[in-house]
C-alpha cells in the first residue's frame, strides 16, 4: 500500500530520510518495496515565464519562445498552439526526465537533450499536462497561475515535495493498512509519541437516534455498526489539498463526501461508506444475509448475483450495499444529495472474505475488512469524517453517534511467561525489559507472578491472540539481529539421511555417461497427458490449456523438448530426466494421497546422429542397440545380474520395437523406439529411442554391499565358435543354449559378430561367440575343452538348428 | 679382478658406442654376452677366486652382466626403430575420439549442494506427495479457512479439497505425524503456484523445506543454522540480516536477507536497489502446528524454514531469464 511521508508527519515527529524509513520499517517487518521521491521526479523542471513568442523561421506550426527560467532567458522551440507571451509555464530544462513522451505510443519517459529543431536550437521544453504526468491533456501546454514566480522549482509550485512509499503489508498486520498504523511503527522507530487527531464536533440539537435506526439481524456477521447523520451537505469537488493527498496515495478524488470517507480510511484504516440518507427507506439500516440468487446492482453499475452467505446492508425495504465490499447504486451520493448517513462498521473478516471471493470483487474496504479492522474505532472514524465534512461544507451534524453492537466485545488479556519467551527465542531477557518492549507497541502489561506478565492487547492488534504472538512482538522490538546467532550443539545423524541416494546415484551415472539432465514441466495439455492412456489428474483452475493436466509418463514431455531442440538445430540428443508421473488410481506408495498415484521415474532418451564419432570412425544414426547398450551398462553397474530384457510381445502405448525390463523379477519399465505417428505428431523426423524405468523398482534392485568373487587361480581357455542359424532364431536363445550346455565350466559367452550373407544360405545368419572356460580347482586340459565344445555344438544343433561354420 | 671387471665395462661401452648397425651390435653381443663371451669368461675366472673375495666379485660381475644386457637392448631397439621405414606419423593436433560429455541440470546441482550442506549439519531427507490435501497444505499449517493468508499462494485445485502443493511445508506435518521428536529434516521437492509465467516466476519450481523440533530449540539456533548454511552456499564474506515477516505456521516469523552478491550491496536491478537479497523464509514452528501433529508445545519448540532453488541457481550462473531453466535446450544444459 502507498504511504505518504508528509501525511505521516501529521501524527508523529520524525526526521528520517527516505532510505532510513526503508531500512527501519523493513526491519520491523513492514517491507518497503520501493519509494518515489516526487521532488526528484520534477528535478530540472521550473516555472518559466514566456517573454516573447515568435514564429519559427523554418516551420509554420512551431514557435520560438524566449522564456525566463529564473536565472536566465532561454530560447525554446514550442509546438503548442496555446503558448503566448506573458504566460507562466512549466519548463523542462536540458537533462530533465520527461515522465511521458507524447509521441511514444506507450508514453514512455525520456531524457530531454539540447537539440536543434528545424535548424534552431531549443534549450528546453514547455510541457503539457500529459507530459508532466499531471493529466491526460496533450493538446497544448499547461498554463500555470499568473502569480507563480519564474524560477520556482516546479515540484514546489505543484506542492509535490512528498515521498511516497510502497509498503508490502503481510496479511497479519491489518493494523498497518493506514497512515496512523504506520505512524505507530514510525513512533517505535523514532521513540516519539504518536498523536491521534482529536475530534471536536459541533453537533446540532436534533438527536440522530430519532432520525435513523440501526438493526443488526446477523450478529455474527456484524458485531458492531456505528453511523453519523449529517444534514445540509453540499456535494462538490474537494479542495485541492485533499485531492492531491488522495491522488498521491493512489485514490481517485470523486466529491467532497466520498473523498472524506476515503481520507479517513487511509488515515485510520476504518472503511466508511456514505449513503444518501433520503434514499434509505424509513431511514433504517438493517444488517442481514442476502437471499440466494438475489440480484443487486453495485455502484460501479454491475449487476451481481448474491448467495445466502452474502452479508447485506438494507434499508426498511431493500438492500442498499454489499456489506464491507461495495455500496449500491440505489443509495449512492450524487450531486443532488443533501443529507447523508455515514456507516462505520466492523464486519466478520471471514464473511467478507467469502463474499469478496464469491463475487470476484475486491475493494479497499473489503481488503481491510477481510484482514480485520479495529472494532474499537468505529465511532471515532465516523466522528472524524463528520467533523471534516462539517468543516468543508458547513453541514449540520446530528447529535450523537448511532452505535449498534452485535455482541459484547471483551478486553483481550493474555498471559506471557518470561521463561517461555527466553526459551523460544534463546535470549536472556528480564521481565522489565519485556514489559518495556511491549509497552513500545502499545501493549500494556502488569506483573502477575514472578515469571508471568498479564498483558492488555489494543483492539487494533487483531493478530495478537496468544502468548506466542506476544513473544513475536518482544522479538520484533528487541530486534531479530540482536538475538544471538547460535549453532546447533547436539548432532544426531539419522539413518534416513540418504533417502534420496538412488536419485543421486542415477544422476551421477548418467551425467558421467554423457547424458544431459533435463527437467520438464509436470503440467501439460490434456491431449499430450492422455497419450500414455492412463486416467489423468486435471486442474480445476489451470493457468492455461497448455498446463491443465498432469503428466502420466515422462515420454511426451521429453518429445516436446526434443522438438524444441530440433527447432534450434540440436539434433543429436542424449538426455535423461528424473521426475514424477501422476495419475488417478489406487495409491501405491505412502507418498501418494488417497486416490492418486505418484511415481518416480527415470527417462533415458537418445536420438539423432553425432556430428563426428572421431577420426577413423563413421558416426551412425542412433538405433535401438545404442540405447540398449547404455541401459545394459547402467543396469550391469547398479543392479549386477539382477535384470533381464524381455524382447518379445511387449505392448506399449508410446513405443514399438519395445523391450520390457525386469529387475529382480519385477517389471521396471520399457525400452523402445517412439512410435512413428507420435514423432510425426511432434514434428520429429528422426527416430527417438526412450527407456522409462520405475525408480522404486530400480532402487530395490540396486546392489549396495557387493559380495566379492574370488579371482581364478588357474588359467582359462578361450575358444571362438561361429554358428549358422535360421534367420528367425534369436541370438538370445542360441546364447542361452550355449550357456546351459557349457555349465559349469563355461565362464563367459560374448557375441562378437552377427551377419547375413547369401553365401551362408538364404534366410540364414551367422552368429560368432567368444567362449571362455575356467575351472576353480585345476588347469583345464585340451581334452576337457574339446569335450565341452562338442557338447555345446551338439546342443546348439539340437535345440536351435545351428550348424558350426567350418 | 675388480679392475678387470671395470676395464671390461669401459671397453664394452666404447664398443657399444661404435656399434652403429644391427650387424655390428650382434658382433658386440657375441663378443660380450654370448656363452663364450668375455663376461662369461670372467665368471669362469670367479671359480679360482678366494672364498673371501667371491661374494664381492660375484656381485660386481652380476651387475656388469645386467648392465651390459640392458645397454645392449636399449641400443638394439634404437637401431631397430631407425632401420624400419617410418610409419605415417600421426597428426597429434587431431582431436581425440570424442566421448559425449553429460551434465546435471543446474537446478539439480544447486539442490545437491544445498542438501549436502544440510546433511552435514545433521539433517536427514524426507519427501511427500505433490498432489496434496487442503488439510496438509493449509489447515494443519495454521491457515484458517477463508483467510487472506491463503492468497499469498495462488493454488491449483484438483477438487475442492485436493490441490497441488504450493510449498513443501505439508511434508513437515507428514514427518511429524510419523515421527516423535527430535526431528531434524529437510524436505526438497516440486511445488506449484497458479501465477503468470514471466522472466522472474514460474508455475512449477523447487523448494527445500527444513524443520528441527526438539526440547530447547530456539530462534537463536534458527539463526545459527541459516547463517551457517548461507556462509557455505553463498560464501563466508556475505553479510546477512533477519527481519520480521509473516507465515501462518511460524511465529515469530523471519526473512533472512544476504548482501546482494551481484552488486555487493551497492544496489542493482537484481536486488531492486536495496542491496539485499531475500533468500529464506523461516520462523519458530507455531504452537498450533505442534498441537495439530500431537506434539506438546510446552515441551517442544522448533524452527522451520523454506526457500526456492531456482533463484539462487540463476543468480549463481548469471542466467537472466528463469524460463531458460525448464526449456531444456541442450545448448543451455551443456554449459553446466
Amino acid at each position: 500500500m502507498k504511504i505518504s511521508h508528509s501525511w505521516l508527519q501529521k501524527y508523529v515527529d520524525f526526521k528520517f530520510q527516505p532510505h532510513e524509513m526503508v531500512e527501519g520499517l523493513t526491519m520491523l517487518g513492514l517491507e518497503v518495496e520501493s519509494f518515489e521521491d516526487l521532488a526528484k521526479k520534477y528535478d530540472r523542471f521550473v516555472v518559466g515565464e514566456v517573454i516573447e513568442r515568435a514564429k519559427h523561421p523554418n516551420a509554420d506550426r512551431l514557435t520560438l519562445c524566449k522564456v525566463n527560467s529564473g536565472k536566465e532567458v532561454q530560447e525554446i522551440v514550442c509546438g503548442a498552439p496555446n503558448v503566448a507571451a506573458g504566460q507562466k509555464v512549466a519548463v523542462a530544462l536540458v537533462g530533465a526526465t520527461i515522465p511521458h513522451n507524447q509521441h511514444d505510443p506507450d508514453g514512455n519517459p525520456f531524457v530531454l537533450e539540447r537539440a536543434k529543431i528545424r535548424g534552431v536550437e531549443s534549450n528546453g521544453m514547455i510541457c503539457s499536462a500529459f507530459e508532466l504526468g499531471l493529466g491526460e491533456d496533450s493538446s497544448g501546454i499547461i498554463v500555470l497561475d499568473s502569480g507563480a514566480m519564474a524560477g520556482t522549482p516546479l515540484a514546489k509550485y505543484l506542492g509535490q515535495t512528498d515521498v511516497i512509499y510502497e509498503i508490502g503489508i503481510t496479511p497479519n498486520r491489518a493494523d498497518c493498512l493506514s497512515h496512523i498504523g504506520i505512524a505507530r511503527e514510525v513512533g517505535l522507530l523514532s521513540e516519539k509519541k504518536v498523536r491521534i487527531p482529536r475530534v471536536r464536533l459541533k453537533e446540532s440539537t436534533t438527536p440522530s437516534a430519532r432520525q435513523a435506526k440501526i438493526m443488526i439481524e446477523d450478529k455474527d456477521g456484524c458485531p458492531r455498526y456505528s453511523a453519523r447523520v449529517l444534514r445540509n451537505v453540499k456535494i462538490e469537488p474537494s479542495p485541492k489539498w485533499l485531492q492531491d493527498l488522495l491522488t498521491s496515495v493512489g485514490i481517485r478524488p470523486i466529491n467532497n463526501v466520498v473523498d472524506v470517507t476515503n481520507y479517513v480510511l487511509m488515515e485510520t484504516g476504518q472503511p466508511l461508506h456514505a449513503f444518501d440518507y433520503d434514499k434509505l427507506a424509513d431511514h433504517t439500516i438493517v444488517v442481514k444475509r442476502a437471499k440466494s440468487g438475489e440480484k443487486f446492482t453495485t455502484l460501479d453499475g454491475k449487476e451481481r448475483t448474491l448467495n445466502a452467505e452474502t452479508l447485506m446492508i438494507c434499508d426498511a425495504q431493500r438492500p442498499v450495499a454489499i456489506a464491507g465490499v461495495m455500496g449500491g447504486g440505489n443509495s449512492e451520493i450524487t450531486n443532488g444529495t443533501t443529507n447523508i448517513l455515514i456507516e462505520s462498521a466492523f464486519f466478520d473478516p471471514s464473511s467478507i472474505r467469502k463474499t469478496s471471493k464469491y463475487l470476484g470483487l475486491s475493494t479497499e474496504a473489503s481488503y481491510r475488512f477481510e484482514r480485520g479492522t479495529d472494532i474499537g474505532i468505529t465511532t471515532y472514524a465516523a466522528d472524524r469524517a463528520a467533523q471534516m465534512i462539517q468543516e468543508l461544507t458547513g453541514a449540520e451534524v446530528l447529535k450523537g453517534a448511532l452505535d449498534a453492537r452485535g455482541r459484547k466485545q471483551k478486553e483481550l488479556k493474555i498471559k506471557l511467561r518470561v521463561s517461555r519467551t527466553n526459551r523460544v527465542l534463546g535470549t536472556g531477557l528480564t521481565k522489565i525489559q519485556i514489559k518495556d518492549f511491549l509497552s513500545k507497541v502499545g501493549i500494556i502489561s502488569k506483573s502477575l507472578a514472578k515469571d508471568v506478565l498479564e498483558t492488555l492487547v489494543p483492539t487494533y492488534r487483531i493478530d495478537v491472540g496468544q502468548e506466542i504472538d506476544l513473544i513475536e512482538e518482544v522479538a520484533r522490538v528487541y530486534g531479530y539481529n540482536n538475538i544471538e546467532t547460535k549453532t546447533i550443539s547436539s548432532i544426531d545423524f539419522s539413518n534416513s539421511v540418504f533417502a534420496d541416494r538412488v536419485e543421486t546415484d542415477v544422476r551421477n551415472y548418467f551425467s558421467n555417461a554423457g547424458f544431459n539432465e533435463m527437467v520438464a514441466n509436470s503440467l501439460q495439455d490434456a491431449a499430450t497427458a492422455a497419450l500414455p492412456g492412463l486416467p489423468t489428474v486435471k486442474m480445476l483452475n489451470p493457468v492455461s490449456v497448455e498446463m491443465s493436466t498432469m503428466r502420466t509418463s515422462l515420454v511426451p514431455g521429453a518429445l516436446q523438448i526434443v522438438r524444441h531442440n530440433r527447432n534450434h538445430g540440436n539434433k543429436y540428443l542424449r538426455l535423461f530426466e528424473l521426475g514424477k508421473v501422476y495419475s488417478v488410481g489406487k495409491s501405491t506408495s505412502a507418498e501418494s494421497l488417497e486416490g492418486f498415484r505418484e511415481e518416480d521415474r527415470l527417462l533415458i532418451l537418445m536420438s539423432g546422429k553425432p556430428v563426428t564419432a572421431g577420426t577413423g570412425i563413421q558416426p551412425h544414426e542412433t538405433d535401438i542397440l545404442d540405447l540398449k547398450g547404455e541401459v545394459e551398462a547402467f543396469l550391469a553397474k547398479v543392479c549386477l545380474d539382477k535384470y533381464r530384457f524381455i524382447s518379445y510381445d511387449t505392448r506399449s502405448a508410446l513405443t514399438d520395437s519395445t523391450i520390457s525390463i525386469e529387475i529382480n523379477g519385477l517389471g521396471a519399465g520399457v525400452l523402445g523406439r517412439v512410435k512413428g505417428e507420435l514423432t510425426t505428431k511432434f514434428d520429429i523426423d528422426d527416430p527417438v529411442f526412450v527407456c522409462e524405468l520405475a525408480l522404486e523398482i530400480l532402487s530395490k534392485g540396486m546392489q549396495s554391499a557387493r559380495r566379492y568373487v574370488p579371482l581364478p587361480k588357474f588359467p582359462s581357455v578361450t575358444r571362438d565358435l561361429a554358428f549358422v542359424v535360421d534367420g528367425s532364431v534369436t541370438q538370445q536363445s542360441l546364447e542361452q543354449t550355449i550357456r546351459e550346455s557349457g555349465k559349469p565350466l563355461l565362464a563367459s559367452v560374448v557375441l562378437f559378430d552377427e551377419y547375413r550373407d547369401d553365401r551362408i544360405g538364404a534366410g540364414k545368419k551367422s552368429l560368432a561367440y567368444a567362449l571362455e572356460f575356467q575351472s576353480q580347482d585345476h588347469t583345464l586340459t585340451d581334452r576337457e575343452s574339446d569335450q565341452l565344445i562338442t557338447r555345446i555344438v551338439d546342443a546348439a544343433r539340437n535345440e536351435c538348428g545351428a550348424v558350426l561354420r567350418s | 679382478m675388480l679392475e678387470t671387471i671395470e676395464q671390461t665395462k669401459q671397453q664394452f661401452l666404447l664398443d657399444l658406442s661404435q656399434s652403429d648397425t644391427l650387424d655390428k651390435l650382434e658382433q658386440l653381443r657375441i663378443a660380450y654376452l654370448a656363452r663364450s663371451g668375455r663376461i662369461a669368461a670372467l665368471f669362469e675366472g670367479l671359480k679360482s677366486a678366494s672364498v673371501a673375495d667371491k661374494p664381492v666379485l660375484g656381485k660386481s660381475l652380476n651387475e656388469l652382466r645386467s648392465f651390459a644386457q640392458s645397454q645392449f637392448e636399449a641400443r638394439k631397439s634404437e637401431l631397430d626403430g631407425a632401420s624400419k621405414p617410418k610409419e605415417t606419423s600421426i597428426d597429434l593436433t587431431l582431436p581425440g575420439r570424442p566421448r559425449p560429455i553429460g551434465t546435471k541440470h543446474p537446478v539439480m546441482q544447486s539442490m545437491e549442494e544445498m542438501k549436502r550442506i544440510f546433511v552435514s549439519m545433521g539433517f536427514s531427507i524426507a519427501s511427500g506427495p505433490e498432489i496434496e490435501s487442503d488439510y496438509y497444505n493449509f489447515g494443519a499449517l495454521n491457515f484458517p479457512p477463508d483467510h487472506p493468508a491463503r492468497d499469498m499462494q495462488d493454488t491449483f485445485f484438483i477438487s475442492k479439497d485436493v490441490l497441488l502443493r504450493t510449498h513443501t511445508s505439508p511434508v513437515q506435518i507428514r514427518v511429524m505425524e510419523k515421527q516423535k521428536p527430535p526431528v531434524r529434516v529437510i524436505m526438497p521437492g516440486r511445488v506449484y503456484r497458479n501465477e503468470a509465467i514471466s522472466a522472474r516466476s514460474l508455475v512449477m519450481f523447487y523448494q527445500i523445506e527444513g524443520l528441527y523440533v526438539d526440547k530447547g530449540v530456539t530462534f537463536s539456533e534458527l539463526k545459527g543454522t541459516l547463517v551457517s548454511f548461507a556462509k557455505q552456499f553463498y560464501g563466508s564474506n556475505s553479510k546477512y540480516r533477519f527481519r520480521p515477516s509473516f507465515f501462518p505456521f511460524t511465529e515469530p516469523s523471519a526473512e533472512m536477507d544476504i548482501t546482494c552478491y551481484i552488486c555487493s550491496g551497492k544496489g542493482c536491478r537484481v536486488c531492486k536497489y536495496s542491496g539485499w537479497l531475500e533468500i529464506v523464509g523461516s520462523g519458530m514452528v507455531h504452537p498450533n502446528v505442534l498441537k495439530n501433529v500431537g506434539y506438546d508445545p510446552e515441551l517442544y519448540t522448533g524452527f522451520a524454514f523454506g526457500f526456492g532453488v531456482e533463484r539462487p541457481t540463476i543468480l549463481r550462473h548469471g542466467i537472466d531469464d528463469i524460463r531458460l531453466l525448464y526449456e531444456n535446450d541442450v545448448r543451455f544444459l551443456r554449459q553446466f
